[in-house]
Formats: C-alpha cells, structure tokens, sequence
C-alpha cells in the first residue's frame, strides 16, 4: 500500500516535472536556439552571407556605437544617482523614507516611451509646462532632448532605481560589527564610507551595473521616441525600422542584428561575471541592519535634496505629459479657455485601435500574469526543494529571455512562428498569440523571483506533514503550498501584468491589424505626430500603472521585502 | 390533381425567382476588408467609419504607415505569395503605377468616375485619385521673415530652421523630390542646398507639423491640410504657396488583382469616389477629386493653386535611384 503510494507519488513528479522542463524549453530556449540557426543558415542554408552583407554595413556599425555609447552613459547616469539615493536612503535617518522609495522606483514600473515624450514635452520651445510659466525657449531652439545626450538622460533616471533596488539590498544585510568597528577606531562616518561600507558594496554594485546596461542596450522606446526623429538609430531601433520597412524580407539581417545585440549583452553580463570572481567579497552574515548615521542639522537639506530629485525625475515630467493632454493641437498654450478633453474623447471612444489596444493589452498582461504563476508555482517548487543540477539549469534558462534585450526574443519568435505549425498548420504570425508567447518567455522570470523566495519563508514541516497523511504532490501544492505562497505569487502576477500593459519593444515588432497593444497605438500618434493623443493615451496608462501600484499596498505587510520594488 | 400541383410548383419557383432577385439587389457586400492606407491616424479612422455607416456588414482592418513604408510591406507579402490587402490607399500615383506594372492591380470599369477630375484616374480604371494634396511651405507664425519661393527657403538666413518630410517614409514627399529634382530651376542642386543650410529629413509630414507647431524648426516642406487643419484647431502655423507652384498628388485608391473580398472592394472605391466620401475629405480639410462638393474652407477664394507638373512615368522609373541619392545625401 505504502509502496504503490510511493510509485503513484513517484510517477506525478516525474510527469510534473518534465511537463515543467517541455515548458520552459519551449518558452525560453527554443526561440533562441531557432535564431542562432537563422545567424548561422539563414533560410536553411548554411553561409556567411547574411553577417557579411549586416558587418559590410555603415548602418550596423553606426547604430552599434551608439547603443554602447547611450547604454554606457545612461548606466552611468543611473549609478551616480543610485548609488546616492540608496546610500542616502540606507545609512541615514531620514523621514518618509517609504513615500520617498515608492516615488524615485515608480518610473522602473512606467512605460518608456511615455516617460520619454513626459521628458520630450518638459523641454523645447512648445513645452505647454514652460509655456505656462513663461520660459518657454524661443522660436528655433531644437529640444536639447532629441539627442545622444537626451537618450542617456532617460535612460538613466528610468533604470537608477535598478542600482538603487540592488544596492539597497546589499545595504540591508551590511555587517554592523565592521561599521562600528571602524567608527570605533575613530573614523568619521566619510571614512567608514568610502573604506568598508563601498568596497562591501562592490557585489551588489557590479549587479545592478550589468543589469542596468543590459537593460540600456534592450530598451526601445526611450531612443525610439527621442532619436528616431533626430535620425539617431540604435541597435533596437534600427532592427526596428528594417522590420517595418521590408517586413519578413528583412528576416535574416534582423536575425543577424539581433545577434549582435545579444552577444553585447551577454558580454556585459560575463564582464561583470569575471570582475566579482577576482576577489573575495564573502562576510561573516550579520542579523542586525546597520545604525543609521543621524545626520543632525544636515537632515533637512538632505530630505530636501531627496524630494527635489523625485521631483525632477517623477513629478515634472509627468506634469508636463499631463498638461500637454489637456491641450487642443501642439503648440497651443495652455489656458482654461484653451484646455479641451477632446484628446481623451478620441483615444477612449473614437478610435477604434485604440479601443482595441485597452482591450488587448488587458487581456495579454493578465493572461500572462495568470498562466505564469500557474507554471510558476509547480516549478519554484523543484527548484526550491528538489536542487540538483539540471534544475539549476533550468532556472538559469528561465533567466535568458529577461536578461537579453526583447528584439532579440521577439526576432526569434518570428522565426519560430512565419511559417504555419506542423500539425495545427497555421501561423502564428500576425496574431495576437506570438505576443503572448514571447511575453510568457519573457515574463517567466518575474513571476518565478517572487514566488521562489515565498518558499524560501515557507516551512516544509506542513507539506512533510501532508505527504506522510498520503496526499499527493498534485494534491499538496493545490491545498498545502498554493495558499502560502499567494501573496508572493499575487505579487509576482502583479509584476509581469504592470511590465507587459507598459510593454513596446516585443510587441512593435510583432503587432498586427486587431492585435496592437497599447505601447503600439501609442508609438504610431507620436511618430505620426499626433503628440497630443499620444499625451492623452500616455496619461491613461500611468493612471493604471499607478493605481494597480498603490493597490498593492493593501496586502503588502504578508510579503517578504524586496518583493515589491516600489515597496521599502 | 396533378395539375394543380405543377401550377403551385411552377408559382412557388417564380417565387423563389423573385425572392433571388430581389435579394441579389440588396445583397450588400459583407465580410472582412483589409486596407493600407497613408492616411493620418485620425483620417483613416474617420474614413472606415464613414464607409461602415454605408456598408455595416463590412469588417475593416486597417494597416497605416508612410506610403514608402507601407509599400514595403507588401513588397514583402507579394515576395511570401500572401498579399493582405483588398484594397489601398496611398499617397501617390507614381506608387500606383509602379504597381500596375507589375500587374497587381485589378481594373475596375465599372468605378463611377463622372465629376471626377479626369487627370487623375488612370485611364485603364485601375487606380483613381481621391483627392488633390499639394506640398508647400509651412511656417511658424512667430517667424520674422517668410520666404516666397521655393529658391528663397534654401537662402542662408533660414539655415538651421528647415524640417522636411523623408521621402524614404512619406510618398508625397518622393512626388515632392522627383519632381523638384526633373526641374531644371531646382534640381538635385537645390536639395544639395538645403542640405547645407542643415536642413533635417524627418520621419513624415506628421513629424513635420509638429517641429513647426511646436517651434522646434521655423519652417517646414509640408502638406496643405496638415498645416490649415493644425491652424483650425489653433496651433501657431501658416501656410505659403511658393511662387514656383507646389508638387501634388492624387492619393489613389486600388484594388489588388489578390483581393479576397472583391464586392467590398469595390464598395470601397464607390464610396472614396461618391459625393458622401468627397464631401468627408473636404470636411477632412482635403481638396476634393470631385469639384462639384465643394473646396476646404482654407481654399484662397476665386483662386486657383498653381500645380507643379509631375512626370508620373520619370518619376516611376527615377524613383528608386532618387531615393537612394537622398538618403545618402541626407544620411536616413
């Protein structure tokens, strides 16, 4: 009896856990392995011809050089400010220092092409927020945005709150006896900084550098928005263009392009790799959390200097989108005679793609949000409790398709899915079900984190308990361990539904006539320079993004920290 | 008996004959429209609502980009065998007649073409223009000065200010480019000017209203609508006609040889070519291809616009080498 319960119990896991490996084989590694065959034989034949034709280009080398040079400036942007803001926000006294968090990480969460026409429309001479104030630049005067410049400038206030999330991670679990012991030797707490706390800091620092590099390098609407109209092409944006231009012609050379820009990303990721082995960062782990230094008189300035930087980055910008929404045509001041809802009225009830992107980008994130946590909660299971090497494995695969930049998936999907499927014999391409695929490879990720470190709170005494009782895996996870882990899992949900309702890079490439997602209709008002619906349609999107933010507040107290980013 | 059942059969098939006609009379086209178009966002939208009000059991899908992006699209699906569209509408002719020489257009001899201005229907009724759209130059109303010409703009006081239209997204600005540069007053010469007084190609006309309105740039090559339609809603832009006359096109509409829904096709251009669908690009702040529905209210009264000739076969065989040229010359 015992032992047919054992095979029976035997038998579920094994077919769980291999439905689980088919799975994320298919999400994550399939479309890759697809795409490097079309680098290396592109239309079945193996040749050189197509990296040849991508390298003899000026294009690719030009937009090449810029993604390196937008994506390393905006990294460094974005690590002057993290760093200060989490060393400042870690170390120190200061008050509202949850209102603080919630408002310096929520553009990590917003979309970045509204973000970027946000920052567009706080510059230049038509901007309705200057206008109202009467500083608005002359007549002539080329928004400083639309630039190289610019593009680092978005990049980096959209991706500090990445090196402040990583850092402030490592802050929490900074050893204290170091600190004191070197405060107790009589250094200041500038000493204490810059000779034990950075150097501790070094891991965590290199991860949230790679990170935001790769996530520089992969983002499309920021250098979609402010260089393609200045001509200033990046990697994404240029794979992009070609695709539209020439549709599934181009195939193979955006195979090739989006090669390249793997390649720069994993590269980033191996630097990064090579640079933590070559010293020995591991300490002695510590319960306590650093004191915080009182910084006395210097308090207030410094919660001042906080607030304006969360102003700068979160409140102008957004004003600025906001008020522009509200106006009649570019470059009409704003004024209450002026001001019209007219721009809301199109993109809500005239506009039929708009109506349907709501609709689509609604049912795409929340479809996703759901089949993830449901493959999720079975597989964190293995990977929590059942380690061994494939497993790890595994996990590392579910981690590539977020790691690398979305061009890379969304080409490879394409290649995957042209061509009708064996046995079903249609295409994939053209619907709606291609977006929802590469958004549940890509996505996968960020239901999993959350979800694995809701096991690790978990204790295993219960779910022992019910196996011994004779209740089946099935059975366990459906009635023991689904319910503990749902708030980290509701969490998880909520992560990949805001990521993919603010989602363009994946679906520019893959929309369709009925299928356009909302960063789709958007983009097509900007470049059509229709920038008043875009405002309207950007304003929208924010308003849902941060309400479905603030409605995590309400359960927030049952989830381990850091699950949240918006949440200290 | 026997009879009487023949009789009743035979009035029962007269009947049927009856209902057959009759339905066939008010069969309107139904089913699924796909159409590609050049049209602003928001015209293309008004149109497909216009047409459904008429035609209800016709589901249209629309695909919208420049005229240049748009045609590489389909150059794509006719190379993949499965072209999507019905039916299109694009900027130009110079587009539609490249197409018709590939013989992927359907003749349509039936299209109700009286009123409409015979130079712009093709005379082998596979393409007819719907409307008349010029290209000038727009400029921002706080601007100190204006230029008259076409000559003046590329003058060195306007250095720096210029937006243009690309003619690698936008078909009336490939019109635009190919016929300028056939005259032997402007030619390539005048491009290469503009490109020294740093003028900037931007991504289409819309780009090119924006940087105007806004006051990004002081001054744009633009379509006339975009500019009196920006006015009318209040945005600070003029619009000049330059004294060596203004390149136009006709915006055409076609139906592809492939089209898999041929009635609502057709339905499609009758309704482009009707008075209701001229009357709704004149509302639109278009000129119409019909005269007789009337002129946009931006139209300069008793005058005529003076037209800059276009050689629709030279620039159908010199389009792909000028726009190579551009993009080298203007790096996009």
């Amino acid at each position: 009896m015992a032992e047919a319960t054992g095979a029976r119990e035997r038998v579920e896991q094994h077919a769980l856990l291999w439905g689980l490996v088919a799975v994320v084989f298919m999400l994550s590694a399939l479309p890759l392995v697809r795409l490097v065959l079309e680098g290396i034989a592109p239309g079945g034949r193996i040749s050189g011809d197509a990296f040849a034709s991508v390298f003899a280009s000026a294009a690719t080398w030009t937009a090449t050089q810029h993604s390196l040079v937008t994506s390393l400036g905006g990294t460094l942007i974005a690590v002057l400010i993290g760093t200060t803001v989490a060393l400042a926000v870690s170390l120190t006294d200061i008050r509202a220092r949850n209102a603080f968090v919630f408002c310096f990480v929520a553009p990590l969460l917003l979309a970045p092409q509204v973000v970027a026409l946000a920052w567009l429309q706080t510059f230049g001479p038509s901007s309705t927020l200057l206008k109202m104030i009467g500083m608005a630049p002359p007549l002539g005067s080329r928004n400083p945005l639309y630039s190289a410049g610019g593009i680092m400038l978005v990049l980096g206030v959209q991706y500090s709150p990445l090196v402040f999330l990583t850092l402030r991670a490592g802050l929490r679990s900074l050893p204290q006896e170091m600190i004191e012991a070197g405060l107790a030797g009589g250094a200041g707490p500038g000493r204490v900084l810059r000779t034990i706390i950075l150097p501790l800091m070094t891991p965590p620092l290199l991860a949230g550098i790679a990170l935001c590099f790769v996530s520089c390098l992969g983002n499309f609407g920021i250098p979609a928005v402010l260089g393609i109209p200045g001509n200033y092409l990046v990697l994404p944006t240029l794979i992009y263009q070609r695709l539209a231009g020439l549709g599934p012609g181009a195939l193979s050379e955006v195979a090739v392009l989006s090669i390249v820009i793997g390649v720069i990303a994993l590269a980033g990721i191996v630097v990064q790799d090579v640079l933590m082995r070559r010293r020995d960062f591991r300490t002695t782990s510590s319960t306590a959390s650093a004191r915080a230094f009182e910084l006395g008189r210097w308090r207030l300035p410094t919660e001042i200097a906080l607030w304006t930087l969360a102003a700068l980055v979160l409140i102008v910008p957004l004003t600025a989108l906001v008020l522009t929404s509200f106006v009649p045509a570019v470059g009409v001041p704003l004024t209450w005679a002026s001001a019209t809802i007219e721009n809301y009225h199109f993109v809500l009830a005239e506009h039929a793609a708009a109506r349907r992107a709501f609709a689509n980008s609604f049912g795409l994130s929340a479809s996703a949000a759901v089949i993830i946590v449901v493959i999720a909660v079975p597989l964190a299971y293995f990977l929590v409790w059942r380690r061994n090497r494939a497993l790890r494995i595994l996990g590392f695969l579910t981690e590539i398709p977020y790691a690398l930049p979305g061009v890379v998936l969304a080409i490879a999907a394409i290649l995957l899915f042209l061509k009708p499927l064996p046995l079903v014999g249609f295409s994939l391409y053209n619907t709606i079900w291609i977006i929802l695929f590469c958004y549940l490879g890509r996505f996968l990720v960020l239901g999993l984190r959350p979800v694995i470190s809701g096991y690790h709170q978990l204790d295993r005494t219960l779910e022992e308990a019910a196996q011994i009782v004779g209740a089946r895996l099935l059975r366990r996870l459906r009635t023991i361990i689904a319910p503990l882990v749902a708030p980290t899992a509701a969490a998880g949900a909520l992560l990949i539904f805001l990521t993919a309702f603010n989602e363009l890079t994946v679906s520019a490439l893959l929309w369709s006539t009925g299928s356009e997602t909302l960063g789709v209709v958007f983009f097509s008002f900007q470049q059509g320079g229709d920038s008043t619906y875009a405002s309207a349609l950007g304003t929208l999107t924010i308003l849902v993004s941060f309400a479905l933010m603030l409605s995590t507040l309400l359960f927030a107290r049952k989830l381990p920290r850091g699950v949240l980013p918006w949440r200290d | 008996m026997f009879s009487r059942t023949r009789r009743s059969v035979l009035a029962f098939a007269c009947l049927a004959v009856t209902f057959a006609a009759g339905a066939a009379h008010a069969q309107s086209p139904s089913g699924k429209l796909v159409l590609y178009t050049s049209q602003p966002e928001r015209d293309a939208a008004q149109t497909v609502a216009a047409f459904r009000k008429v035609y209800p059991n016709v589901e249209v899908d629309v695909f919208r980009s420049g005229t240049t992006e748009v045609m590489g699209k389909l150059a794509a699906e006719f190379a993949g065998g499965q072209p999507r569209p019905d039916v299109l509408l694009l900027a130009d002719a110079a587009t539609m007649e490249a197409l018709k020489k590939d013989g992927r257009l359907l003749a349509y001899p039936q299209a109700k073409v009286d009123g409409i201005e015979p130079g712009v229907v093709d005379a082998d009724k596979t393409y007819f223009g719907s409307k008349l759209i010029t290209t000038g130059i727009a400029v921002n109303t706080g601007a100190k000065t204006r230029p008259a010409s076409w000559a003046d703009l590329a003058k060195p006081e306007y250095k720096g200010q210029i937006a243009m239209p690309s003619p690698l997204y936008s078909g009336a600005a490939a019109i635009m480019l190919g016929t300028m540069t056939d005259r032997p007053d402007l030619g390539w010469g005048y491009f290469e000017k503009l490109k020294a007084a740093d003028a900037v190609a931007v991504r289409g006309n819309g780009a090119v209203v924006t940087a105007v309105a806004n006051g990004e740039k002081s001054y744009g090559v633009l379509v006339d609508f975009m500019a009196f339609n920006a006015k009318a809603k209040g945005s600070p832009i003029d619009f000049i006609f330059p004294a060596e006359g203004n390149p136009a096109v006709t915006e055409p509409v076609a139906i592809l040889k492939t089209s898999q829904n041929q009635p609502a096709a057709r339905a499609f251009v009758d309704f482009i070519l009707s008075d209701e669908g001229q009357k709704l690009a004149v509302a639109m702040g278009y000129i119409p291809a019909r005269a007789s529905v009337g002129m946009p209210s931006w139209y300069p009264a008793g005058q005529k616009i003076k037209l800059m000739p276009t050689d629709i076969s030279r620039v159908v065989d010199s389009n792909s080498a000028n726009l190579k040229r551009f993009a080298t010359l203007f790096g996009n």
